[in-house]
This record gives C-alpha cells, structure tokens and sequence, in this order.
C-alpha cells in the first residue's frame, strides 16, 4: 500500500500548499483591499475573532509572518473561518456546508455520469474502429469539448427555458417551495438541476470518450489482446476485462488532471443558473468582497477535488496489480 | 477541455515490416511529408482555415467590422437586419462589430498564454526528465501540485484582491499556471527518450547537456511541444472568457468573454436579444475548436495507430480455387494451406505480404518458417491462425485454410471461436507483452476452460496446475501475476496455457527470441519433447534456421512474400536448392568446424508495395540471369522439395 | 597480444535499487581485471544481465566505476581533468549502440551526427577537410554512393546501414578503439555478417581495436583473437578464441557453448536439461554465483569467490575446479 501512502502524502502537500496561498495572496496584493474589508465588520464582532480575521488577512497585524502562519494553520484546522459578511452572522463553515450537497449531488453526480457514460462510449467506438459511431464522434467531441461551459449553459437556458418552457431556468428550486426532505421538494430540486446537470454533462463528457477512444485504440494493438482473441474468449469478454480494464488505467490518472476543467466549468453553470452550491457561493463572495468566505470555500473546492483523485488513485490500486508491488 | 494527446508520447521503437531501401526517388524529407498529411486531414484544414479566418480578422478588424464597437450610437436591441448583421445591444452598440474588434483580443490571449505556458512547460518538464534525480523529484512535486489544484478557482481569488486586472496581469498569471499538464507529458516522453540510444550516444560523443536538451531532445519533441501550445491554447481561451464573464476582466475592454458579461448583466436571453448573448460564445467555441481540430489532427498524423485505412478488395479478384477434397481422402494432413494471399493497404499502394502460400502440415509434423524481416512469415502465421488485424495490419484476400476439412477463412465467428483452443492455439513472441498484466496466470488459464468446456473450477485449477508441471513451473506461481515471473517462467507458461485443451496444432511465432542462449536450448527440448509426448503438429516461424535445426521435420523459407523452398530440414541443410537459402545458410558463423570468411547476402529484400517482375530475389542472388526476371517464377518440385528458381538444376 | 591500449583493474559497478526504505545493492560488474591491445579485437561475451553493456559502458564513461579503474594509454581514466581531457578521450574511445532504429537522432540527416562529432573533437579542420572526411568515412563503411548517403534521413536506411553509419560516425573521430554493443544482435542474418566484416576490415586498414559485446558465442569466434566470459557480473573465463570455443575451462562456458545450435553438430540432449536462469545479483554472498547450476560443484564454492588464475598462455579462468 506504500502507493496509497504516497497519494496520502501527496494530498498533504497540496493541502498545505492551497492553505499557504490563501494565506499569502492577501499579503501580496497591492492596495490593501482586505483593510476595506475589515472596515465592515468594526462593531458587529467580538474582538478574538477581529483578531482571527487580522491574522487571516495580514490587516494591522503587528505579529511576524511566520507566527501569524502558524496561528493562521491553527484556526484553519480546527475549523474557524471567521464570520461570513454576506450571511453575517453565519460562521464561514456552517454557510460552506449548506451549500456542499447542492453541488456534490449536482456536479458529483454528473461527473461521475460522464466518466461512467464516456468511458463506456470510448470503448465501443475503440472497438469498433471505423464503424459510425467511431467516424462521426471523434471529430463532433472534439468540438462540442472545447465549447465554454457557460455558453452552453445560456443556450440551454434559451432553447429549453425560455423557447419551450419546459424547465426552470435559475435557481436550485423555486421560491415558493418549503425546503425539506419531500418529495415534491425533490422533484422540484431535481426538474432545477436538470438543464445544470446536462450542461456538465455533454461538456465533459467528451474529453472522456475521447481518451478513452485512444486509449483502447493503443490496447488493442497489445499483444495480450490479440492472445485473447486467440484463445476464443467471447468478444465481450475480451472488450472488458482485457481491453477495458487496461485502457482505463491511464483515464483513471488523466481524472485528476481534467477535475480542474470540471470545477472551473461547475463555477460557472452555477453563477449562469444562480444555482445554490459551493460555486455560486464563490462568485458571490468574491463580488461582495466577503473574503472569509471566499477563502474557505476555496479550501472546500480543493479538499473535494483532492478527495476525488485519492478516490481515482484507490480505484487504480484495485484495478492495477502492479501498483501493489511497489517498484 | 481538450482531449489530452495520447499518441505522441512515444513511438514503438520496433523495426518497420522490412527495410526501407534506397529509394530513388527523391524525398522532400520530413517537412514535406508533414505538409501533404496536414493536406490529406480535413480535421487539420478545417481548424486551420478557422484559425487563418481569425487571424485575419484579428489584423485587420478596422477593414471588416463596419462600426466602432464601442460607439453607443445606435437604437438598443435591434433585431439582425442588414445594417446591423447581428443586431444591436441593450447600449446601442452594434454587436457583429464588437465581434470583429474583439476577435483581437482574443486570438492574442490565446497565443501569448500559449507561448508562456509552452515555454515553461518544456523548461521544466524536459529539465525533469532529463536530469533526473533530486531535481527531477522536486520539479514533479511542484508541477504535480498545480496541476491539481483548482486553477480556475485560484485565479478568481487572485483577481478578487486586485480588480480591473489588466491584459498583462491576465496571460501572466494563466500562463504561470496553466503550463504543468504540458510539463507533466512532455517530462514522460524525455524519460522514454533517455532510453533512446541517441541521446547516449550523443553523450558519449561529448556533447554537453545544454546542447542534448536543446538539439537532441527537443527537435524530436516537436509533435508533442505543439500539441503543448495548442492544449495551452484553448485553456487560454476559456479560462479568460469565463474570467471576463463573470466580471474579473477589464470590462471596457473588447472582447468576446466581456461581451458575453454585459449580455448576461442586461438578461439578454429574456429580453429577446439572443444573438447578442450566442455569437461571441460561439466565436470561442470555434476558436477553441480549431486549436483542438488541430491538435487532434496531429495527433492522428504522429501515430500511425490511430488511423484507419480500407483496403480495397477490389484489386483482388477472388479467382474460385480447386474444390477442396472431400474430407477423409488425406486424414495424414491436420493443416492445408492453399495459395494463401494476404494484404495490407499503406498509404500509397496496397502491399502483398504473403502471395498465394501454399503447404500441407501432417498430424504431429514440426514444420518451422523461417525468414527475415519483412518476409512475411509472422503474417502467414496470424493469417493462418485467423489473427489479423492491428497491430499487424492485414486482410486474407484469397486462397484456403483448410483445417480438419474446413476451411477456416471462410469460418463464421462463432465457428471460429470452437476451433480456437481446442483444435488450434497460440504462442507469442513475448510472454511479458502476451499475458494480461491485470490477471493472475490462473484467471488467464480458466478463461480458455471457460470458453470452451464445462469444467468445474476445481477441474480447472487441476487442469491448469498439470499443465504447468508439464512445463516444469512449480503450481504454486498460479496465482502470480505476469510481472511477478521471471522471463523464462513466463515463456514456459504461455506454452503451458497453449497446452490446456492438447490441440491437434500449437502455432508458435518465435517463442524463444526473447530468451538466452542457453534458456532458448532448453525450452526447444522441452517443446520437441511436448510434441512427441502429445502430438500435436506445430507450425514455428523464427528468423534463427540453426535454433530448429535440430528439432523440425521441414523447413519452409520465406523471402519477399513468397515460398522461396519448402525441404526437409536435413535435405536444406545438407543441400540447398535456392539460392537465398544457400545464402542464409552460408551467413551463420559456425561455432565448430572450420573458420571460413562469411559473404552474407548483400542488398536489401524487395519494396513489395512494388514488388520486381520475375524472380524477386535476382538482384542479390549471384547466380541471377535474364531469364530469371522475365516472368513470375513458379514452384519447382525436386525430389519431395519445392523451389521457386529457374535455375534450380544448376545452382544447387 | 599487442601492445597494451587499454587495461582495467579491479572494474566495478554497483546500483542502488529498491525503495528508499530498503537499500540494496546490485552488483553488476564485480572485480573485472581486462587487457585490450593495439588493432586487437576482444569479444566480451555473456548473456543479458551478465554485466558486459555496464562495462561497456564504463569503458564508455556513461558510468563511473563504483571502484576499480581503467587505463587507457598508460594513463588513469579517474586522473582525466579537465572537458578538453575527457573529449579526448571520448575521441580514441567511441561507442557503437546496438538499436539501429534508435541510435540515430530521427530529426537530422545523416551528415548531422558525423559533422557534429568533428566538431567537438577535431575542431582545427576546416569546412572543406570536414567535408572531405565526411566522404571519406561514409566510403569506408561501404554507405556509397556517400554524397546520396549523407542527406537522406534515418528512416531512410535500413538497420544494417543505419549500423555502418553508426561506425561511420565512430571513424570520424579517428578512434583507437571502439566499443561495439551488440552491434549486430538487431540486425537480420544475412546483413549480420556485412558487419561483422566490417568490423574486421577496419581493424586491418585503421588499426582501430574493438571490444565485441555479444551474447553469440558463434560471432565472436568469427571476429575476435581473444574471447573474455562474463557470468552474473564477474569475469570467469579468458583466452585465445580459438582456445576457449574449442577447448573450454569453466563449466559455465561448457554450458554455454553446448547450448548454442550448430546444425552441424549432432544435437546433446543431456546437457540441455539445466533450467536455470542466470541470477539477479543483490547483495551477494560470498562463493561462486554458478554455483546453483554447477555439476561440477564442490563445498568451497559455496563460500569462496573464484578469482581468475592463470593457467599460462594467456588463459585465465575462475573457478576452484577447473584446470
């Protein structure tokens, strides 16, 4: 298991690394926009967490650097954020986590569609080399990947909102709703997160098949395939465990490298249909000038993207037996 | 959100299906050869006409656009109309040339941040590979780092303490952030090149560091530097529309991402005013889409494996071959191969790999093919054994393989799948690439009883754990993993798994190759002593005649496609009848005997995309005449050989 | 033998291998004492992971010895200062690689390679003597006609030219000896022998030497005066080729020898029994490393390391056995 130990590590090091930079960017700045900040909260707050905020922010602060860091790194593990201005007087953590289920069911959910959805796409078009599917979709997502998420997002919105009325075209339910653990309520979040979610969705689902499409393509001309193929195994069998399981080993290292698209695009289908989760939050915060919560929203966008690569890394541990005999 | 480029990280470094010769025609070289495949791509024309589009209109918008795109002269929210091509916006300006003066803006992120992102992509990622070490450990950790974390997310807080950032401020920052997936790729494909032996050799040879990095390493990494650029490039571009959507970037300046800002700030969708929010968002889609067709053009063009050619079967008139015997007339023959035919479409003519191959194999019979690179042999094999297909590219466009009576070219699928195993299996040249690294020995030996029989799993691992005692492997190496066996075991058991259902015939493609010397003398006992103890007939295609020298009952050799003779062993050994073989033989050194001067056959085979009238070995052959080039040269039978020379009778 | 040109003493390579944990050590070269001549051509056989391309590489300067040393004309290679001291010696010692397909740089012409290699050590040429040798060396390789030769790309030849260039580009430094690794393994059999002759014939006209890399015992006798056995990292057998192939000391060389086919020869089944393979040597013990697949093996091999004796006539073995 050293590999997961050596992920773990990994995970550590960035952590540090996104903490550190909230930490340092602030300071670093010219003109001094968290004094302005500050200005706001003169008054309204207890004087510890003023000083939480100095230390945060390097505002009037007459501590070192370095030991302004290390208090800094106490406050951030053991949860305290500060107060949030836009939900003032709502702790930066609790307002975090009420947005957290709205993205993970939207994003999470859509995420782990596409690369379920493309990786099987990929494969079927790989093994069907110059069939229809694999002639018509290569150079088709090829385009439709390098459209914005947020345009996409405002086409949908004029072609399904506003052209057809078939759904709703902002927010995460409607106004009128009770929030709670209904059905109506669901189905109501759910008819809201629709047209996000197919946005996502047919965004990043081509990076996907496409590199699963190349990756197979490269397995098949293996050796261990063309054995396959000679001790008569079923061709269903072959596509899985000999093409597929191989083939997916390097989409599972590319999924760290394309989450960084995922959340920028997950930022912005939120802001476009003022949906409710972490990335509207962000943006929110960041045009209000509420940098508490700027910053710790942006530690929860990098813990769940870390998250999700230690995932992928498990995921290839299981799948890959060479991993396990550590080289 | 580009596909990450897959085919230019490495290329096999295996030996093209035979030698190129001295073509006389004069080749433009590597320039000339990219220019005519960028041609023939219509993905790579079409991204570079778009970009060509843009980049006009990038330099020249004053000439295009019919108004001042900022002017705020007009009546807000018109519809199109041919004054105003795209209507006009909730201001009042005129939205096609706020498009045109935009286009500006755009095309310049894109390549500035390109540029900056390649630069330091190949500084670092090439400087990691080739250093290695502690440096390469410390600038992998970093480009790690970044790589993962959230860059877009990064850049927004950064924005947030400076507002208004300017154009300067924009690239620097994307530039410096989004080089580490170039770096990471480009840091894999030096490493795979460090193993090159040209990089060693220009060591060697004296040449300092800087100049292997710079001259050595990267003029090979070309593809794969540009394929850098233009990933960098659409991040570039949609990173810094979405940046300037949300508000971050200067929002008097003029491009496409600001556009998109005021359209979505004055609720353009629901105001009617569509076009003004759908044609700069399709303007960066298509100009992300053109660095990507682009990239996807030439990731096509640097590896071969991705392409698909047809081969056309109408040049291969199917000639209706004799009626096959009935079946029972011969019963001592377990294998008829009758003028097989197999070819290949290139990108200039179709080849022939094997032309109209014809013999018989009896029941038990070691029959070894034997020839060089490009003669065909492993074709003939996999044709043969039904196999076709990448990697060896390849279709059987004529002739017969009659096997137990049947003929297995014309076998449907399913048909084919009862004979394999059972009646016909399969060894490779190299355990380690044959064995699916992902399963243990005995899940690869219980997918054969599988597919084949109803065994029970306990009859299968008893099944499995006597096949390799057969081989001498200690059953306890069932549940390893290919990698956990040492090269000769993993050969052994490659056999071992071919032996499962004890076939009528084991096609073997150089099993041994991969071993030494004194493993490879071994394992041919151990398979001679197999094939007497249970029969089977085997077919055995090596490029080394002395390796089965001692083991096989007749020797065909194979040159340019063709039977060249077709002997008992003995008999070729003792004396040969073409005069390649006499060649051959005549190039192997011997360890006893007397010490003569070798001549070798000098000259290279045949091009056989245009293979030579007559005799196709004549231009090397010392013996060669006129009449050997006048017409196809058939097979001679000689005393129970075959030999395709004319001049057999007086040769030998 | 000839004059002496080149002479290792005690030659030795370890590698670090495992974690950073574990710390083990790979022995792949120990202890190797060997003597190349002027225009004398030595084969270094043995199979892979004997140890033979580490030490061809040392002789290379790709690696530096984990201890031991090389002289070379009288003089310590650990004693070279200086980039003009090492230059000079990559000049009398080139290499020739064994992957034709990969020893030369895809992206340049032929005439690259060699022009590159007067560059940086024959530097007092000027462009026209450059040119003249460039022709000069490409005819003595046989790459003719050589003005065609030296503007075509490397995908242009075939693997046995692309070798002869790789000579070619070894002359141009006027070399005193040139280390060859394997330079025929990848090479088809009929072309195999066009170098080999190659080889021979430069040694006759240039007097450059050559230490002949193989794991083919049948063309180093076809080439070498003088054959040296590696096994598992160590030196184990030397002499007269003639003398080793015909009359062989050490029990691996017998085993080799009987293993390779002679179609000649009547094939020995008996011998062919050993299902060995040569071992992966971390951190050994002391005692012979044939030791497991020895028939002739007696308790003192099992803890003391053979040393090479010698047994007159420039024959040298080691093995406590053997006579």
């Amino acid at each position: 298991m050293r590999f997961v130990l050596r992920r773990l590590g990994f995970f550590v090091i960035t952590l540090w690394a996104a903490i550190t930079l909230n930490f340092l960017i602030p300071r670093l700045m010219p003109g001094n926009p968290a004094q302005a900040m500050m200005g706001q909260y003169r008054g309204r707050i207890n004087p510890q967490a003023i000083h939480a905020l100095e230390i945060a922010f390097g505002v009037n602060n007459h501590q070192s650097l370095l030991s302004s860091y290390f208090t800094y790194l106490g406050n951030v593990f053991r949860g305290r954020f500060g107060i949030s201005l836009t939900f003032f007087p709502d702790q930066v953590t609790h307002e975090v986590l009420q947005a957290l289920p709205w993205t993970l069911a939207l994003v999470g959910v859509t995420t782990i569609l596409a690369f379920a959805l493309g990786t099987l796409i990929g494969l079927l078009a790989a093994w069907r080399r110059g069939g229809t599917l694999d002639s018509l979709m290569p150079p088709i997502f090829v385009i439709t990947s390098s459209f914005p998420y947020f345009w996409l997002a405002m086409l949908a919105i004029w072609l399904f909102s506003i052209r057809f009325h078939w759904l709703p075209s902002s927010n995460g339910y409607s106004i009128t709703d009770n929030v709670g653990w209904t059905w109506t309520f669901a189905y109501d979040a759910f008819k809201h997160a629709l047209l996000p979610a197919m946005t996502i969705l047919v965004t990043s689902i081509g990076a996907w098949i496409l590199t699963m499409r190349n990756n197979t393509i490269t397995v098949l001309t293996e050796d261990y395939v063309r054995m396959a193929r000679a001790k008569g195994l079923r061709p269903w069998r072959i596509m899985w465990t000999y093409a597929g399981r191989n083939a997916i080993l390097p989409n599972l290292t590319g999924f760290a490298m394309s989450l960084g698209f995922v959340v920028a695009g997950a930022i912005l289908v939120e802001f476009v249909f003022n949906y409710p989760g972490v990335g509207w939050m962000f943006l929110h915060s960041v045009e209000s000038e509420d940098y508490a919560l700027m910053q710790g929203l942006f530690l929860l966008i990098t813990v769940t993207v870390l998250t999700a690569i230690l995932a992928a890394d498990v995921a290839t541990v299981i799948l890959d037996p060479r991993t396990r005999d550590e080289r | 959100m580009s596909a990450p480029s897959i085919g230019a990280t490495d290329h096999l470094a295996t030996p093209p299906v035979g030698p190129a010769p001295m073509v006389a025609e004069v080749r433009q070289g590597r320039w000339g050869d990219l220019w005519r495949a960028i041609r023939r791509n219509k993905k790579a024309v079409a991204g570079a006409v778009i970009l060509l589009v843009f980049t006009v209109i990038a330099i020249f918008p004053g000439q295009i656009a019919p108004y001042d795109g900022q002017a705020m002269i007009f009546e807000p929210a018109l519809p199109p109309s041919w004054h105003h091509l795209l209507g006009t916006t909730a201001q009042g300006q005129d939205i096609f040339s706020q498009l045109i003066w935009g286009t500006r803006l755009s095309l310049v992120i894109a390549l500035a941040v390109g540029a900056l992102a390649t630069v330091l992509a190949v500084l670092v990622g090439v400087s990691a590979g080739y250093i290695g070490g502690g440096t390469d450990g410390f600038l992998s950790l970093v480009t790690d780092v970044i790589l993962v974390l959230p860059i877009f997310p990064l850049i927004i807080v950064i924005a947030a303490y400076e507002k208004n950032a300017g154009l300067l401020t924009l690239v620097v920052v994307l530039g410096v952030l989004g080089w580490s997936y170039g770096a990471r790729q480009l840091r894999s494909q030096t490493l795979s090149l460090r193993r090159r032996d040209f990089l060693e050799s220009a060591r060697v040879r004296g040449e300092r560091k800087s100049y292997v990095i710079l001259f050595e390493i990267l003029p090979t990494m070309t593809s794969l530097i540009l394929a850098t650029f233009l990933g960098a490039a659409i991040y570039a571009v949609l990173t810094a529309a979405g940046l300037q959507f949300i508000g971050l970037g200067d929002p008097n300046s003029q491009s496409w991402g600001t556009m998109l800002y005021w359209a979505q700030n004055s609720e353009a969708l629901f105001a009617g005013m569509a076009w003004w929010a759908i044609a700069p968002g399709l303007c960066i889609a298509l100009l992300g889409a053109s660095f990507a067709l682009l990239n996807y053009a030439f990731d096509e063009i640097s590896s071969p494996a991705l392409r698909v050619r047809k081969l056309e079967r109408s040049r291969f008139p199917r000639a209706e071959p004799p009626p096959p015997e009935p079946a029972g007339a011969n019963d001592e023959s377990v294998l008829k191969v009758q003028d097989l035919t197999v070819a290949y479409a290139t990108d200039a003519s179709p080849v022939v790999a094997v032309d109209h191959v014809s013999f018989d194999l009896a029941r038990g019979e070691f029959l070894a093919i034997v020839g060089e690179s490009g003669c065909g042999k492993s074709t003939l094999l996999y044709a043969i054994a039904r196999l076709l297909g990448s990697p060896l590219p390849g279709e059987i466009v004529g002739g017969r393989v009659l096997f137990q009576g049947r003929d297995l070219v014309l076998l449907e699928a399913k048909e084919l799948r009862r004979v394999r195993w059972r009646d016909i299996s399969v060894v490779m040249q190299s355990a380690m690439n044959a064995l699916n690294p992902v399963l243990t020995v005995a899940d690869q030996m219980r997918d054969a009883c599988e597919a084949h029989s109803d065994m029970s799993k306990r009859e299968i691992e008893e099944r499995s754990r006597e096949v390799l005692r057969l081989v001498s492997i200690d059953p306890v190496h069932l549940h390893s993993y290919p990698h956990q066996l040492s090269g000769g075991m993993r050969q052994r058991a490659m056999i071992a798994m071919a032996l499962l259902f004890t076939p009528d015939l084991v096609i073997m493609d150089e099993p041994t190759s991969a071993l030494d010397v004194v493993a490879q003398r071994s394992l041919m006992v151990q398979i001679k002593e197999l094939q007497e103890r249970l029969g089977f007939a085997v077919i055995f295609v090596t490029h080394d005649m002395s390796l089965v020298s001692h083991f096989s009952d007749r020797l065909l050799v194979m040159y340019a496609g063709q039977v060249a003779e077709l002997s008992e062993t003995r008999d070729l050994f003792d004396r040969p009848l073409h005069p390649y073989s006499q060649g051959l033989l005549g190039a192997f050194p011997s360890i006893r005997g007397p010490k003569v001067q070798l001549l070798g056959i000098p000259g290279s085979p045949p091009d056989l995309a245009r293979p030579p009238a007559g005799c196709r070995f004549a231009p090397r052959c010392p013996h060669a005449d006129a009449g050997c080039v006048e017409a196809e040269v058939p097979l001679f039978g000689v005393n129970g050989s075959l030999v395709r020379c004319v001049k057999h009778e007086t040769v030998a | 033998m000839t004059e002496e040109l080149l002479r290792t003493e005690g030659l030795t390579r370890h590698f670090r291998v495992g974690k950073l944990t574990s710390r083990q050590t790979l022995h792949a070269v120990d202890d190797v004492d060997l003597t190349i001549g002027r225009a004398e051509i030595v084969a270094l056989v043995g199979e892979s992971g004997s140890g033979k391309s580490t030490i061809a590489r040392m002789l290379a300067r790709v690696y530096t010895p984990t201890s031991g040393d090389i002289w070379f004309e009288g003089k310590p290679l650990s004693r070279l200062r200086g980039r003009k001291g090492r230059l000079a010696y990559s000049a009398d010692v080139p290499m020739v690689f064994q992957d034709p397909y990969s020893s030369i740089n895809p992206a340049y012409r032929i005439s690259h390679g060699i022009l590159r290699g007067m560059k940086l050590h024959r530097g007092d040429l000027s462009q026209k003597q450059r040119g003249a040798e460039l022709n000069r060396v490409l005819e003595s390789v046989g790459l003719t006609p050589v003005a065609d030769t030296q503007r075509r790309f490397p995908y242009e030849l075939s693997g046995g030219q692309r070798q002869r260039v790789g000579f070619a580009q070894a002359l141009a430094l006027r070399p005193k000896l040139i280390v060859a690794d394997e330079p025929v393994s990848m090479l088809d059999v009929s072309i195999r022998v066009g170098v080999l002759n190659l080889m021979g014939e430069l040694r006759e006209r240039e007097g450059v030497s050559f230490l002949y890399i193989t794991h083919d015992v049948a063309s180093a006798r076809y080439l070498a005066d003088r054959v040296l056995v590696m096994y598992a990292g160590h030196l184990v057998e030397e002499g007269a080729t003639e003398e080793v192939l015909q009359r062989p000391k050490h029990p691996y060389t017998q085993l080799l020898l009987a293993a390779v086919p002679d179609p000649r020869a009547e094939l020995g089944l008996a011998d062919a029994r050993d299902v060995g393979e040569p071992p992966k040597v971390v951190d050994p013990k002391p005692g012979c490393r044939f030791r497991p697949r020895c028939p002739l093996a007696i308790a003192k091999c099992e803890t003391v390391t053979p040393l090479l004796r010698e047994l007159g006539d420039g024959r040298r073995v080691a093995c406590h056995v053997a006579d």
